[in-house]
C-alpha cells in the first residue's frame, strides 16, 4: 500500500514539475519571440505525428512556411497532439493561444466545434483549420477554413481507374464513413462512371459514423481490399489514413493495383508497394498550411472565409510518380480541363 | 484546475460503475457500451421534449441510468440464464452498442444538417442543460476560470456517497461484498446468487448511464462523432487505482484527470503525449502489483499471528484490539484521503524518487 | 532425562513474537532419536508456530535449535530439509493429475542429461516404500488414490528427500480409523528404521497410542512432559486446558412430541447417474438430536444442502414445523428458523477476510441485532459480537479482528455462537467439532445439549463416532445416498457404527 501511494505521488510529481517547467519555459519562449517573429501553433488530429496522412501532411506545410520565412523550427513552432480519445482538443488550442501563439493551426474537421468557442476567446489570434468550412464566418472572423475539394481530385483518381482497369471492375474503401470521406467515394465513382458507365465499383467503410478506428486499422483494410480484390477488382482507390497500408498490402499480395490518397504515397512506399502504388490523390494540405501562414506573415489574412483548394489551385490532384498514367495523361488532362471550366459538376456525396 | 475537475467527473463515475460489478467479483467490461448507448439515447430523448429546467435535466438522467442498466441487464440475464461469462457478453454488447449508436446517429437520431463534417443528434434545449459551477468560484472570491465547471460534479458526488453508503452500510451491500469474498459461503448465508447478479449489473449499468452527461449536459449538448469515448476502459483503470473504494476512485480519477492534461505542458517542453498514457498505465499496473503484495503481506501476519495464540478477551471482549494483525485492507484511499488537496501535495513532495526510478 | 546419545531435536528457550501477540515463549522441547514424540495442545495453543520455527519457515526471536547436538539457523525450510527434517502438512500438498512418481520427485527431480531420470526415481520410491512398508505404486495418479494413501505419498516425499526426523502436523485429522491404524504401522517402521517422527495432535488417546514421549504446549509454552505408559487421556487433557474437562455424554431425553423438521423421500440428483440422496425420509422433533452417521461422501453433505435449500430436490418434500419448505429460498429458510453450522467453515461459515462483526452478520443479513431496516447496525452487530466472544469464549483481540487471524477452533465456536443467538428452531452441525480443538469441543458439545433441551432440533452430521453416540438422540446411517439403519445410541459401541457405516451389517439395526 504504502509503496503504491509512494509511486502514485511520484508519478505526480514528476507531472507537476514537468508541467511547472513548461510554464516557465513556453513563458521564455513567448518573451523571445515578441511581437515580431512568427509563433506557430499547430494542433494535430487523433494519431498526430507520423502518420503518413494530413497531419504529417500539416507539418510538412508548416516547415516549409518556415524555411521560407527564415524561422526556426524549434524556437517558432509548437505542436501538440491531442490525448487518447481526443476529448482535450480545446485545451490544445486554448493552450497555444494563452502561450502567444498567434497563428494557431488545428488540422482536422473534429475541430468544427471548439476553434469557433476558442476563437471567441482570443479576437486578436488568427486561426486556421484544415478541412474545416468557416465559409459563413460563423467561427468568428479571425478562423479560416482550409477546405479541399476532394471530390474533384477523386474524380480523377476514378478516371484513372476506370481508363486501367482490366477487369471493369474498381475498389473504394473508406477510412470512416463521414461526411469528409463521402466526398472522396462521390467524386471517385462519378470519375470512373464518366469514363465507363457500366463498371462495377465496390466501396466499403472501415467504421462507422462516431468511430473513428477506421483510419488506423491495417488488418481492417487489409481484408476489405483482400476481399475487393477477390470479387474481380483490380484497382482499389483507399481513403482511409493509416489503413491504407493494408490496402497496399493485399494489393501487392493480390498481384493488382491500389491508388493513395492525401501525399504522393509511393514517395514512403517500400519498393514492393511501389510496385502497385499507380498514383495518389493528392490533397496539399502541407500547401494550404504553408500559404496561410505565409499569408498571416504577410498581414495578408483575411478570416471569417474559407480558403478552397481545387483542381484549379492545384490544391488537389493525382501524382505520376512510377509513371504508372503516364500512358492516359491526356485522358486525366482532359477531364481535369472540364472540371476547371465548370462543365463536369462532381457531385459531393454518394 | 477547472478542467482537471471535468475530466475527472466521468472517470470517477467510470470507475464507480466498474468498481460496483468488482466488489461482487463480476467484471462489468461494458461500461463502454453502456455510456455511449445512455449517452446517445438520453441526448435524443433530451432534445425531443421541452420540459421546465429541472424536470428535463431529470430526465436525460434517468433516461440515461435507464438505458446503461438495461444494457448491463442483459449481461446479467445471460449470465444468469445460460451461464455466459460477464466478460465475453459484455465485450460483445460494446461492439453491438457502438454499432447501435452509430446507426442511430446517422439514422433515425441525425439531427446535424446533412453537409456538416460532425455528425450530431440534436441539439437539447436549454432547459436540458445543467448549470456550470464557476459561481462557486466568484463566491470564493477567486477568478473565474476560463471554461465551464461541470454542475454535474455534484451529481457525480452524490452518485459516490449513494453507493457508498449503499455498499458499506446496508444490507444489499453486505451481501454484495460477500458475494464478492467468497460467494459459496454468501449462497450458504442465504444471498441468492442469481439475483444478486442481476441487481448489481443492473446498479453498475445504471451509474455507467451516468458517464457520458458530464459533456452532454454541460457543455456539448448534444452527442456526435466527436463525443469522448473510450471513458469506460479508463474506468476499469480507475477503478483498480482506487480499489474499489469510492474515496479511492475519486483520486484515482482526479489523477487521471491531472496526468491527461498534462499531457499539453508536456508537449510543450517536447515530451510526447503519449508519455501519459505510458505513466497511466504504468501507475495502474504498480498499484494492482502492490495491492496483490500488501493483501498478501496481511494475510500472512494474520494467519501466523492469529492462529498462534490470541490473548483470551478475558470477559469483556472490549473492541481495545481494533488494529488487529489484518483488517481486511479496508480503504487505504480513506487514510490518503481526507484531505485531498494537502494530502497529495505533500505526497508528491517527498514522493519525487519514486517516481523517478 | 538426559542420555548420552546426542537428542535429534532440541529446543532451547524459543520465543517467538508476531505483532501484538507472543506465540511462543520459553519453549524448551527434547526429542530423542528413534522416538516418536509428540506434541499435544489445543489448537491456538502454538504448536503450529512452534513446528514452522522447526521447519524454517520463520526465524524465532529468542532461543536455540540443536539438531544431533549441534546448534542450527535454518533461513528456510530448504535448510531444515538440508538438516534432516522433513515435514508433512495437513492439508496435502500433491498435484492430482500427476502420478505418485512425479509428485515425490517434483522439486528435486533426478535427472538425466537434463530429462527426468524416470527409472532413478521409480528405483527410489520402491526402495523406500518397501523399507518403510508404505506401499506405494510410483505410477498411480494420485487422484485415484485415498486420503491414507496421499499421507503416505507426502512422507515418501520428505523421506526421499533424505529426512531422519518427520514432523506430522495433525496427520489423523482426515482418517479413518482404519486408516489412522495403519498410519501408526508405517510410523513403527519409521522408528525401526531409526528414524524420528514428531508428531503434533490433540487427540488424545491416539498419541498415548503411538507415542514414546509427549510433550504438552498451552497458551504459547511447553508446560511439561508426560510418558504415556504411565498418564491417562484425563490426565494428559487436563494438562493441555488446564482444567478438568467434561466428556460427550448426554444428559435424559429431552425429546418432545413436536416434529420441527421432517423429510419426506427426498432425494437428489447427482451428475454421475446414482442420486447423491436416494429416497431418504426423517423427522427430528423438538429437543430431540438425529445423528446423521456414515464414511464420507455417502450423500451427507448433500443432504445437508438440501435440507438448507443449497441443492435443489429431484424429488420429496421438505417440512419446518408445519410449512412446505421445500420451494423456500435458503434465506427465507434461516429466517424461519433454520441454523446452519457446515461442514466447511472456510467455505460456506464465514468471510475470511472480514472482521468477525461483519462475520456475525453473515446468514443473519435479515435480522437485528445485525441490522435495522435495510442498514447494517455496525454498533449493534459490534456489540453482539462482543457478547458472542464474551459468552462462547472466542479468543480473538475484538471484534474488528479479520477472521482468518482466529485458530479453527475460535473460528468454530464464533460460528456456533452466531448460529445459536439467532434461537433457531432447527439446528444443522454438520462436524461441529472437526478440527476443533479439546477445549472448544467440550464448549460446543456442551452448547449443543443446552439447546437441545430447550427445545432446539438438531441435525448433527459428524465422522466422530464418538460424538454421534454421545450426543445423538437417534441415529441414522447413510451409505450410497440412502439410510440404510436405524440406531439407539444407547446400546450401541464406535465398532458396531462403525461396521454399520461400512455396509457390512445387515440392516436389522435395533430401532
Amino acid at each position: 500500500m504504502k509503496a503504491a501511494a509512494l509511486l502514485l505521488a511520484g508519478s505526480m510529481a514528476l507531472a507537476a514539475c514537468a508541467s511547472d517547467e513548461s510554464d516557465s519555459g513556453s513563458g521564455g519562449g513567448s518573451g523571445s519571440g515578441g511581437n515580431d517573429e512568427l509563433m506557430i501553433g499547430l494542433a494535430f488530429d487523433t494519431g498526430g505525428r507520423g502518420d503518413k496522412s494530413f497531419n504529417d501532411s500539416a507539418y510538412a506545410g508548416v516547415e516549409a512556411a518556415v524555411e521560407e520565412l527564415g524561422l526556426s523550427m524549434e524556437d517558432n513552432v509548437q505542436t501538440l497532439s491531442p490525448n487518447d480519445d481526443a476529448s482535450n482538443r480545446g485545451e490544445l488550442l486554448t493552450q497555444l493561444a494563452e502561450q502567444g501563439y498567434d497563428p494557431v493551426i488545428a488540422v482536422g474537421f473534429n475541430y468544427d466545434e471548439i476553434i469557433a468557442d476558442v476563437s471567441q476567446d482570443f479576437p486578436d489570434v488568427t486561426f486556421a483549420q484544415v478541412d474545416g468550412s468557416n465559409a459563413d464566418g460563423a467561427k468568428g472572423d479571425n478562423v479560416t477554413g482550409l477546405l479541399f475539394a476532394e471530390e474533384q481530385g477523386s474524380f480523377l483518381a476514378g478516371v484513372a481507374a476506370a481508363s486501367k482497369t482490366e477487369t471493369d471492375n474498381i475498389g473504394f474503401v473508406g477510412g470512416v464513413q463521414s461526411p469528409l470521406i463521402e466526398k472522396f467515394q462521390a467524386g471517385f465513382e462519378a470519375g470512373a462512371r464518366a469514363v465507363n458507365p457500366d463498371i462495377t465499383i465496390q466501396s466499403q467503410y472501415l467504421s462507422p459514423a462516431g468511430d473513428f478506428s477506421g483510419f488506423g486499422a491495417p488488418d481492417r483494410g487489409y481484408s476489405v481490399a483482400q476481399g475487393f480484390y477477390q470479387n474481380g477488382a483490380d484497382i482499389v482507390f483507399h481513403a482511409a489514413g493509416g489503413s491504407g497500408e493494408g490496402v497496399f498490402q493485399a494489393a501487392v499480395e493480390a498481384n493488382k493495383r491500389a491508388i493513395g490518397v492525401d501525399s504522393d504515397q509511393w514517395q514512403t512506399a517500400s519498393p514492393e508497394q511501389q510496385a502497385v502504388i499507380m498514383t495518389s490523390m493528392i490533397k496539399r494540405v502541407d500547401n494550404a498550411v504553408m500559404e496561410s501562414i505565409l499569408s498571416v506573415a504577410n498581414d495578408e489574412a483575411e478570416g471569417g472565409t474559407d480558403v478552397v483548394y481545387d483542381l484549379e489551385s492545384d490544391g488537389v490532384g493525382l501524382s505520376t510518380s512510377g509513371g504508372y498514367i503516364d500512358d492516359i495523361a491526356d485522358v486525366v488532362e482532359d477531364y481535369r480541363q472540364q472540371i476547371v471550366d465548370g462543365s463536369i459538376t462532381v457531385p459531393t456525396t454518394p | 484546475m477547472v478542467v482537471i475537475l471535468n475530466r475527472a467527473v466521468p472517470l470517477f463515475l467510470a470507475g464507480l460503475a466498474v468498481s460496483v460489478a468488482f466488489r461482487m467479483g463480476l467484471s462489468n467490461s461494458g461500461v463502454e457500451g453502456q455510456y455511449r448507448l445512455a449517452t446517445i439515447l438520453s441526448a435524443a430523448a433530451g432534445a425531443a421534449v421541452a420540459l421546465p429546467a429541472p424536470l428535463h435535466v431529470l430526465l436525460i438522467i434517468v433516461v440515461a441510468m435507464l438505458v446503461g442498466a438495461f444494457w448491463a441487464g442483459i449481461v446479467a440475464v445471460l449470465k444468469v440464464t445460460r451461464g455466459v461469462s460477464e466478460v465475453i457478453s459484455s465485450i460483445m454488447l460494446n461492439f453491438i452498442a457502438l454499432g447501435l449508436a452509430s446507426f442511430l446517429l446517422t439514422g433515425p437520431l441525425r439531427g446535424s444538417e446533412p453537409g456538416a463534417s460532425i455528425i450530431t443528434t440534436a441539439d437539447i434545449p436549454e432547459s436540458g442543460w445543467f448549470p456550470g459551477l464557476n459561481g462557486v468560484f466568484g463566491a470564493l472570491g477567486l477568478a473565474e476560470p476560463r471554461s465551464e465547471l461541470y454542475g454535474f460534479l455534484l451529481v457525480a458526488a452524490v452518485a459516490g456517497i449513494v453507493i457508498a453508503v449503499l455498499v458499506k452500510r446496508t444490507r444489499f451491500g453486505f451481501d454484495l461484498r460477500a458475494t464478492g469474498m467468497s460467494p459459496s459461503a454468501a449462497t450458504a448465508s442465504g444471498v441468492d446468487a442469481r439475483g444478486m447478479v442481476i441487481k448489481t449489473m443492473l446498479i453498475s449499468g445504471a451509474v455507467a448511464g451516468l458517464i457520458g452527461l458530464p459533456d452532454l449536459l454541460g457543455s456539448s449538448h448534444h452527442y456526435g462523432t466527436e463525443f469522448t469515448t473510450g471513458l469506460g476502459f479508463l474506468g476499469i483503470a480507475v477503478a483498480l487505482l482506487g480499489r474499489n473504494s469510492p474515496v479511492g476512485i475519486a483520486l484515482g480519477a482526479l489523477l487521471f484527470g491531472f496526468l491527461d492534461r498534462a499531457a499539453i505542458p508536456l508537449q510543450f517542453e517536447g515530451i510526447p503525449a503519449s508519455v501519459v498514457t505510458i505513466i497511466q498505465g504504468t501507475i495502474v499496473l504498480a498499484v494492482v502489483v502492490a495491492n496483490e503484495i500488501a493483501r498478501r503481506i496481511t494475510r500472512r501476519q494474520a494467519e501466523r499471528g492469529g492462529v498462534q495464540s490470541a490473548p483470551p478477551t478475558s470477559g469483556d471482549g472490549s473492541t481495545d484490539g481494533g488494529q488487529g494483525p489484518g483488517g481486511p485492507p479496508p480503504d487505504p484511499g480513506a487514510a490518503v484521503g481526507t484531505g485531498t488537496g494537502p494530502g497529495v501535495r505533500s505526497g508528491a513532495a517527498d514522493g519525487t524518487r519514486g517516481g523517478q526510478q | 532425562m538426559t542420555e548420552s546419545a546426542p537428542l535429534a531435536v532440541e529446543l532451547r528457550g524459543i520465543t517467538k513474537r508476531f505483532p501484538g501477540v507472543v506465540a511462543n515463549s520459553d519453549i524448551q522441547l527434547r526429542v530423542h532419536r528413534g522416538e516418536v514424540h509428540a506434541i499435544v495442545g489445543e489448537n491456538g495453543a502454538g504448536k503450529s508456530t512452534l513446528m514452522k520455527t522447526l521447519y524454517g519457515m520463520h526465524r524465532p526471536d529468542e532461543g536455540e535449535i540443536l539438531v544431533d547436538g549441534r546448534p542450527v539457523s535454518f533461513r528456510s525450510p530448504a535448510d531444515a530439509i538440508e538438516a534432516g527434517i522433513g515435514m508433512v502438512h495437513q492439508h496435502f500438498m500433491l498435484a492430482d493429475n500427476f502420478t505418485v512418481l512425479e509428485n515425490v520427485v517434483l522439486g528435486s527431480e533426478p535427472t538425466r542429461g537434463g530429462r527426468l531420470d524416470r527409472a532413478e526415481a521409480r528405483r527410489r520410491i520402491r526402495e523406500i516404500s518397501d523399507a518403510y512398508a508404505l506401499g506405494l505404486d510410483p505410477d498411480t495418479l494420485v487422484e485415484e488414490l485415498g486420503v491414507g494413501d496421499r499421507q503416505r505419498v507426502e512422507i515418501a516425499k520428505v523421506l526421499y528427500r533424505g529426512a531422519r526426523t518427520l514432523i506430522l502436523d495433525e496427520p489423523t485429522a482426515v482418517l479413518v480409523p482404519q486408516e489412522v491404524d495403519e498410519l501408526f504401522g508405517n510410523l513403527a517402521e519409521l522408528k525401526r528404521e531409526g528414524l524420528t517422527v514428531i508428531f503434533i495432535s490433540h487427540k488424545l488417546d491416539e498419541v498415548r497410542k503411538v507415542a514414546d514421549s509427549i510433550t504438552v504446549i498451552r497458551r504459547g509454552t511447553t508446560v511439561g512432559t508426560a510418558d504415556p505408559a504411565t498418564t491417562t487421556a484425563k490426565q494428559l487433557a487436563e494438562l493441555m486446558v488446564g482444567a478438568e474437562l467434561p466428556v460427550a455424554q448426554k444428559r435424559d431425553s429431552t425429546v418432545r412430541e413436536t416434529a420441527v423438521l421432517q423429510l419426506r423421500e427426498v432425494s437428489v440428483a447427482a451428475p454421475g447417474g446414482r442420486p447423491a440422496v436416494d429416497d431418504v425420509s426423517l423427522t427430528v422433533r423438538e429437543g430431540e438430536v438425529v445423528g446423521i452417521a456414515g464414511v464420507e461422501g455417502n450423500g451427507q453433505a448433500e443432504l445437508v444442502d438440501a435440507i438448507m435449500g443449497l441443492r435443489p430436490l429431484s424429488s420429496g418434500t421438505v417440512l419446518l414445523g408445519a410449512d412446505d419448505i421445500t420451494a423456500w429460498s435458503t434465506r427465507h429458510r434461516r429466517e424461519q428458523g433454520l441454523g446452519f453450522i457446515p461442514e466447511d467453515r472456510h467455505r460456506q461459515g464465514m468471510l475470511l477476510e472480514a472482521p468477525l462483526w461483519e462475520n456475525r452478520i453473515l446468514g443473519h443479513q435479515t435480522r437485528p441485532p445485525a441490522v435495522k431496516g435495510a442498514f447494517i447496525d455496525r454498533k449493534g452487530a459490534r456489540a453482539d459480537t462482543a457478547r458472542i466472544m464474551r459468552e462462547y469464549d472466542v479468543r480473538a483481540p475484538g471484534p474488528d479482528t479479520a477472521a482468518m487471524a482466529l485458530s479453527g477452533g475460535n473460528q468454530q465456536k464464533l460460528i456456533v455462537g452466531r448460529e445459536m443467538s439467532a434461537r433457531p428452531r432447527l439446528l444443522i452441525a454438520a462436524h461441529p467439532t472437526r478440527g476443533v480443538d479439546v477445549g472448544a469441543q467440550s464448549v460446543i458439545w456442551e452448547l449443543l445439549k443446552d439447546a437441545r433441551a430447550e427445545g432446539m432440533g438438531i441435525v448433527l452430521v459428524s465422522a466422530d463416532l464418538d460424538e454421534l453416540i454421545g450426543l445423538s438422540d437417534t441415529l441414522h446411517v447413510m451409505l450410497r445416498g440412502r439410510l440404510v439403519a436405524t440406531l439407539d445410541p444407547a446400546r450401541l459401541t464406535p465398532e458396531e457404527l462403525g461396521t454399520h457405516m461400512t455396509g457390512a451389517a445387515s440392516t436389522a439395526g435395533a430401532a
